[in-house]
């Protein structure tokens, strides 16, 4: 028997008229009241109209009317989005993706063992996670990154802001001084041995001063005003569109203590990491996180594995473990994209007054 | 800033009465649902929840500030951001002293000198600003009874005889030492906690914890299961506290662990 549902009629519609009533963003109460009267799809409400609708479910015209602007803003929302691509939906062919991903910057290092492990430096739309002991350098490569962000162009920079968010307190603003003061000290040694004008014209903007000055600090004594300054980092990115980079440094630490419920820490951490992911997707930036270390007592030897548990290992793209062995660095990359080999530092990288940088 | 209550987060009354039927009075409750258990607790639709959590989150974030101010209110004092030790060569690792502000850690084998350090850092957190001391008290919690206040004005008496050369100079000063005893895991949270106020009403610029190792490993034996997942519970809240206050106040203080080795 041939079906009777007309679809000629509705092809050139857009599918989101079917969309259920028990998918529509509305408040529970109403949802379900709309699901008790045997209302199914977003287009019914619509013909219904916001009188019908009160007479028929007992609501108020006001409440009606709010409902359907609700749904007439859903419906128009995803036609809007489903031919341009960009939005909830997103989709892209591998080639798009590939040639997005060849032209987008890195954030380099200045230590070139470390840009190599990493591909190039760090990626944006990426998040990175760094862990390590403590002392081994965390929180310095976190400033190095937060003064290297905001190299120009023309001297294989990416030209952005950073934001610094600092749950351990561990930022010291003489250390970003003389970071960035070397940062500059480079860039002019390069600008003189090549000699072209735009590196002179890009030297002007990139003072110490201005450095400090696209360098955002957060500082968040707990979890919640962690949580808090997250869900407001999309609109600080927007209203700050140059920004690059995000700093988390020290995830653990809040996430740590006060903790008895796991259950709600493990959600906690879960709806971070996905905001997170948008924001380095949404805003191009590139998202890096510090973690600890912590014990794992095996059967018969204890191990050191990052903090936060194993659920917390699938947040990050790219995971660097930083560990000391003979007063040398090694350094892990275990990353689920695009490799995962482990290779060590060849030569010992020295704090010097540089920062970050390759020794010999 | 967790323990925020709702309605000073500028919810509307009626909203904060129906949030408080389900238990959910604080900032902190509020954050820490998911976005559909939020739905259904105030019964308004995903845009207005949203709006909602920005309310909120507004009403817990921290404050923004540029690395540059930071840098420029750091310039404007700079004479406060060290406490000298009075040891030439040990200033010069430490590029001045003790920092303020932040906490600083002195460990070694035992019998090397830190309760001797300690009870000196004291004296000299005493001293008039002239001297190169804070000029204000100094709290010190003993978890060890090792401090001995005859110790104490033996010190003074003979690095600075000049400046204390009256029995009461030296009684002044040791009045300004506030000890306490606390002995146990749980007492030395408690005080940490308190510590706040005693802070603002003693004038204190100086803090030390002699020291938390030992009362640590007396509580805490790592072998046992679960031990470890407490220790580092009771490490890290009490590490918060001391943060905290330590940015707030900007105070230098000397946050003590014995590391005797295989900790």
């Amino acid at each position: 028997m041939r079906h009777p549902f007309p679809y000629e009629h509705f092809r050139n519609k857009s599918f989101v008229f079917f969309s259920l009533v028990g998918t529509l963003p509305l408040a529970p109460a109403l949802r379900s009241r709309l699901a008790a009267a045997g209302f199914q799809t977003a287009q019914e409400l619509l013909d219904t109209g916001p009188c019908g609708l009160s007479k028929e479910i007992g609501i108020s015209r006001e409440e009606a009317l709010e409902a359907l602007q609700v749904v007439r803003q859903e419906c128009h929302g995803d036609a809007a989005r489903t031919p341009g691509g960009s939005g909830a939906t997103r989709k892209c062919t591998a080639l798009e993706l590939l040639e997005e991903e060849q032209t987008q910057g890195f954030i380099i290092t200045f230590c070139s063992a470390l840009d190599t492990i990493l591909g190039g430096g760090v990626q944006l739309t990426k998040i990175t996670e760094i862990c390590g002991a403590p002392g081994v350098g965390k929180t310095q490569l976190c400033m190095q990154l937060a003064v290297d962000v905001q190299i120009p162009e023309c001297f294989g920079g990416v030209a952005g802001e950073a934001v610094f968010v600092d749950t351990e307190g561990s930022f010291m603003v003489d250390r970003v001084v003389d970071i960035a003061a070397a940062c500059v000290r480079h860039c002019h040694l390069i600008a003189e041995a090549q000699q072209e004008e735009d590196h002179r014209e890009a030297l002007e903007t990139f003072s110490l001063e201005n450095i400090l000055s696209h360098i955002y600090y957060f500082r968040c004594r707990d979890y919640i005003e962690l949580l808090a300054q997250v869900y407001l980092l999309p609109e600080f990115l927007s209203e700050h569109s140059k920004v690059r980079l995000v700093v988390i440094d020290g995830i653990a630490f809040p996430f740590r203590h006060d903790f008895e419920d796991l259950s709600l820490r493990t959600r906690l951490l879960n709806g971070l990491a996905q905001q997170l992911i948008i924001i380095a997707n949404d805003h191009k930036t590139a998202v890096v996180l510090t973690n600890q270390m912590t014990t794992r007592i095996g059967q018969s030897q204890s191990t050191l594995v990052p903090a936060l548990g194993e659920s917390w290992g699938h947040a990050a793209t790219v995971r660097l473990i930083f560990h000391w062995d003979n007063k040398s660095f090694q350094t892990g990359h275990s990353g689920s994209w695009p490799w995962s080999a482990t290779c060590q530092a060849p030569e010992a990288q020295e704090f010097s007054h540089w920062g970050w940088d390759s020794v010999g | 800033m967790a323990a925020k209550k709702l309605r000073r987060a500028q919810l509307s009354q009626e909203l904060c009465e129906r949030l408080s039927r389900y238990q959910i009075t604080t900032c902190q409750d509020f954050l820490c649902l998911s976005l559909l258990e939020l739905m259904k607790v105030t019964g308004q639709s995903y845009y207005e929840v949203q709006k909602l959590l920005h309310k909120v989150s507004r009403a817990c974030a921290p404050k923004m500030q540029t690395a540059y101010e930071m840098k420029l209110r750091k310039s404007v004092n700079p004479s406060s951001t060290f406490l000298s030790t009075t040891l030439h060569s040990l200033d010069r690792v430490l590029r001045g002293g003790v920092p303020c502000g932040s906490l600083t850690e002195i460990t070694s084998p035992p019998g090397c000198g830190k309760t001797q350090f300690c009870i000196m850092m004291s004296v000299l957190a005493t001293l008039p600003i002239s001297m190169g001391g804070l000029d204000g008290a100094v709290i010190y919690i003993d978890t060890e009874s090792a401090f001995s206040a005859e110790r104490l004005i033996e010190i003074a008496a003979n690095r600075f005889p000049t400046y204390f050369d009256s029995d009461e100079k030296l009684f002044c000063m040791t009045s300004s030492v506030h000890l306490y005893r606390d002995l146990t895991c749980c007492s030395v949270l408690k005080r940490i906690m308190s510590l706040e106020e005693e802070i603002i009403s003693k004038k204190v610029k100086l803090i030390i914890i002699d020291s938390v190792a030992s009362v640590v490993r007396k509580e805490f034996d790592p072998k046992l299961q679960g031990n470890l997942a407490e220790r580092s519970n009771f490490l890290t809240r009490g590490a918060s506290v001391l943060k905290y206050l330590a940015e707030e106040f900007s105070i230098p203080k000397l946050f003590l662990v014995f590391v005797h080795f295989g900790l």
